[in-house]
C-alpha cells in the first residue's frame, strides 16, 4: 500500500481491475513495418475494458520472465487488439505470435481516461504511446465527440503503424519527413485549431509528454497521459514502474497509466 | 494440507506450523493489491501459507529513482530502494488483512539495529493492545536489501548482523528470522552469528547484486546504478548457499529462495536443507503462478514416494563422517 492509494474524484477514473489470467487464442496478426497488430479472443476483458487501460501479457513457453504491459488498442466485440513494437527480446517474441498461438492475458488493469462529457478531443501520440489512443478514439467516437488525432514517428518504417489505425482526422509527422509533415508532433499543435474546450489526450515519450504539457498550459486546455514504464507484476506489489507526479511517487501499473496531465512531473 | 495423493506438506518452521512449504518472498506480491483485483474471495484462495509483505521502515520511505526494474537473461534486475509508507501506516493497514487465514511474517528493515527495534517495537506494542487476527506469527529482518544505502553494511558482517538480531530478540517472543545474502564471499559466519544472537531461522538468498547498461548509451540503465538480480538465473547461487548453511547449521530451520519457479524449483531447495521455499519473482508471471507451484511440488513428491514433504529435506547435503 502507497500512502497514495486511488482517490476517487482525482480526475481521473479508477474502473475495474482483473489479475486473473485467460489462456487467449490469437486470432489476427497483421504486420505494419515494426509493429504487429494482434487480435486475440479477450470476451471477458473486452466486456470490461475502459480506453486507456493495459494488460500484462506473455507468451507460455517463449523464453522471457517478466509479462509485459500493453496497452489496449481495441476492444471489438470479443476481439481484444493489441499493437506490438518488436524492440527487444520479450516484444520481439510478441510481435511474432501467429495465428492460433495463445498468449497468457491478465487485465484490465489500471486507471483510464475520462470520457464522459467530452465535446471534443485532440489525441497526441508518438510511436507506440499511439495505441491507446485508437481505444479511446472509438469510445469518444460512439458518443458523438469530434475527436482529432496527432501521431508522430521517427521514420516512414515507423510510420507505417498508422495503417493499424482507424480515426478520420489523423494528422501525421516524421522526424525525417518521410511521410506527413517533418518535425516532431507537438510541431504540429499550434497548427491544430481546436475548440478551447478540448480535452487533450496524449501517449508516447518522455520529451513529447512534456510538450504537449508544456503546450496545453499556455493554451489553458485540460489533459491527460498514458505514461509509459518497465514493469515487473503490473498488479501494484513491486514499486518497479514508479514515475514522479506532483503527488509524489506514484505506480504506473495502479494509480495509472493515466495520469492528469498536470500532475506528471516531466524533465 | 494433505493432498489426494497422501502427501503431508506441512511443515514446522521453528514454533509455526504451516500449512505447506511455499511463502512470498518479501517485496514480490501485495495480497491486498491482489484482492483488489480478483473476482472471488481472495483470502479464500491465498495460496501462500504465510504472507510476507513488502519491507516495512521505521518511518516512510520514498525508494530510488526510476527505472527500476527490468529483465536480464534468465532473470530480472530491481532497484526499488525499500519504497514503503513505514510501520505507523503499516500497523492502520493490518486491520486489512484480519480475514487471512494464514500468519504474517512481517519484513523489517533499517540502516541500523534501533532502527529494527523502532519497527518491532512499535508493531509489538499495536498488537499487544489490539489482540486477534490477523495472526502476526514473527518477524523477518532484512539485512541484506543491496539497493537502499548502507543496506548491506549489515548483512555482510557477522558483528553487524548479530547486533541487529539481539536488539530485535529482546523485544519479541514471536519468530525471528534474518534474511541473509548472497553478496559475501562465505555466507555461514553471517548465518552462524544470527543464530547465536537468537535467531529462530534464516532466509537465504537476498539477491545478488549487478548492473545492467541501456544499449544505446551504455550508461547504467537502472536509476540506482546498480540493482539486486533475482530470478532463474540464479538459482544455482542459493541452492550453494542453503546447502552450506544447513550443513554447517543443522536443525536451523531455512527458509530458501532464489529463483522457483516450479515445483521441481521448491523440492531442490528442501533437499538442500530448507524447510519453507519463497516465491519471489515467479509472482511477476501471473496470480496463479504459487498455486501451480504448489500443485507440483505435491505431484513430484508423490511421484517420488515421498509421504511428506519434510522426507527430501537434506537429500543433497554432504552426510556427516
Amino acid at each position: 500500500m502507497t500512502p497514495s492509494a486511488r482517490r476517487p474524484g482525482d480526475g481521473h477514473e479508477h474502473p475495474g481491475q482483473w489479475a486473473e489470467t485467460s489462456r487467449c487464442r490469437v486470432a489476427g496478426a497483421r504486420r505494419f513495418g515494426a509493429f504487429t497488430a494482434l487480435e486475440v479472443l479477450a470476451p471477458a476483458i473486452t466486456r470490461e475494458a475502459r480506453p486507456g487501460q493495459f494488460v500484462m501479457v506473455t507468451v507460455p513457453g517463449g523464453g522471457f520472465l517478466l509479462r509485459r504491459p500493453l496497452s489496449i488498442f481495441t476492444a471489438r466485440g470479443d476481439r481484444l487488439g493489441l499493437l506490438v513494437e518488436a524492440r527487444g527480446p520479450g516484444s520481439e517474441r510478441l510481435a511474432a505470435v501467429g495465428v492460433g498461438e495463445a498468449l497468457e492475458v491478465a487485465g484490465p488493469l489500471g486507471s483510464a481516461f475520462p470520457a464522459a462529457d467530452l465535446r471534443s478531443a485532440l489525441l497526441v501520440g508518438g510511436g507506440i504511446g499511439c495505441a491507446p489512443l485508437q481505444f479511446l478514439a472509438d469510445a469518444l467516437g460512439a458518443t458523438g465527440v469530434v475527436v482529432t488525432a496527432a501521431f508522430g514517428f521517427r521514420d516512414a518504417r515507423q510510420a507505417r503503424a498508422t495503417g493499424a489505425f482507424d480515426i478520420a482526422r489523423l494528422w501525421v509527422t516524421t522526424e525525417d519527413g518521410s511521410v506527413g509533415r517533418r518535425g516532431m508532433v507537438t510541431d504540429l499543435l499550434a497548427a491544430v485549431d481546436v475548440p478551447p474546450s478540448t480535452t487533450v489526450f496524449c501517449c508516447g515519450p518522455a520529451a513529447m509528454i512534456a510538450a504537449v504539457q508544456r503546450w496545453t498550459a499556455t493554451e489553458g486546455l485540460r489533459g491527460y497521459a498514458s505514461l509509459e514504464a518497465h514493469m515487473a507484476c503490473g498488479v501494484g506489489a513491486c514499486h518497479g514502474c514508479v514515475v514522479a507526479t506532483t503527488r509524489g511517487a506514484l505506480r504506473v501499473c495502479s494509480e495509472g497509466p493515466v495520469f492528469p496531465l498536470d500532475e506528471v512531473v516531466t524533465g | 494440507m494433505t493432498g489426494v495423493d497422501g502427501v503431508d506438506l506441512r511443515v514446522d518452521l521453528g514454533s509455526l506450523t504451516l500449512e505447506h512449504p511455499l511463502v512470498d518472498a518479501s517485496g514480490t506480491f501485495d495480497l491486498l493489491e491482489n484482492a483488489r483485483r480478483f473476482r472471488g474471495d481472495y483470502f479464500a484462495a491465498f495460496p501462500y501459507a504465510a504472507y510476507v509483505p513488502k519491507t516495512v521502515t521505521s518511518g516512510p520511505r520514498e525508494g530510488n529513482p526510476p527505472p527500476r526494474v527490468t529483465e536480464t537473461a534468465c532473470g530480472m534486475i530491481n532497484a526499488i530502494g525499500l519504497e514503503n509508507p513505514g510501520v505507523e501506516a503499516f500497523v492502520s493497514s493490518l486491520p486489512a488483512l484480519r480475514p487471512l487465514r494464514q500468519p504474517v511474517i512481517v519484513s523489517v528493515g533499517g540502516n541500523a539495529p534501533e532502527d529494527f527495534a523502532a519497527v518491532v517495537r512499535h508493531l509489538e506494542e499495536a498488537l499487544d493492545s489490539s489482540p486477534g487476527p490477523p495472526h502476526v506469527a514473527g518477524y523477518e529482518l532484512n539485512v541484506s536489501c543491496p539497493n537502499v544505502r548502507g543496506g548491506l553494511s549489515i548483512g555482510v558482517d557477522p558483528g553487524a548482523t548479530a547486533a541487529v538480531t539481539t536488539a530485535v530478540r529482546a523485544l519479541t517472543s514471536r519468530l525471528v528470522l534474518v534474511k541473509l545474502t548472497p553478496n559475501v564471499t562465505d555466507v555461514r559466519p553471517v548465518a552462524r552469528a544470527a543464530v547465536q544472537a537468537g535467531a529462530d531461522g534464516l532466509s537465504l538468498v537476498n539477491t545478488l547484486r549487478g548492473m545492467v547498461l541501456d544499449p544505446a548509451t551504455l550508461r547504467p540503465f537502472l536509476g540506482n546504478r546498480t540493482g539486486g538480480l533475482c530470478g532463474p538465473a540464479i538459482k544455482p547461487v542459493a541452492l550453494r548457499m542453503v546447502a552450506e548453511v544447513a550443513e554447517e547449521l543443522p536443525g536451523v530451520p531455512l527458509v530458501g529462495m532464489g529463483g522457483v519457479t516450479s515445483g521441481r524449483d521448491a523440492l531442490e531447495f528442501i533437499a538442500c536443507g530448507a524447510t519453507a521455499v519463497a516465491v519471489g519473482a515467479a509472482n511477476f508471471s501471473g496470480l496463479e503462478a504459487p498455486r501451480r507451484i504448489l500443485e507440483e511440488l505435491r505431484r513430484e513428491c508423490a511421484a517420488r514416494g515421498f509421504a511428506r514433504v519434510g522426507d527430501a529435506r537434506g537429500l543433497a547435503l554432504a552426510r556427516a563422517g
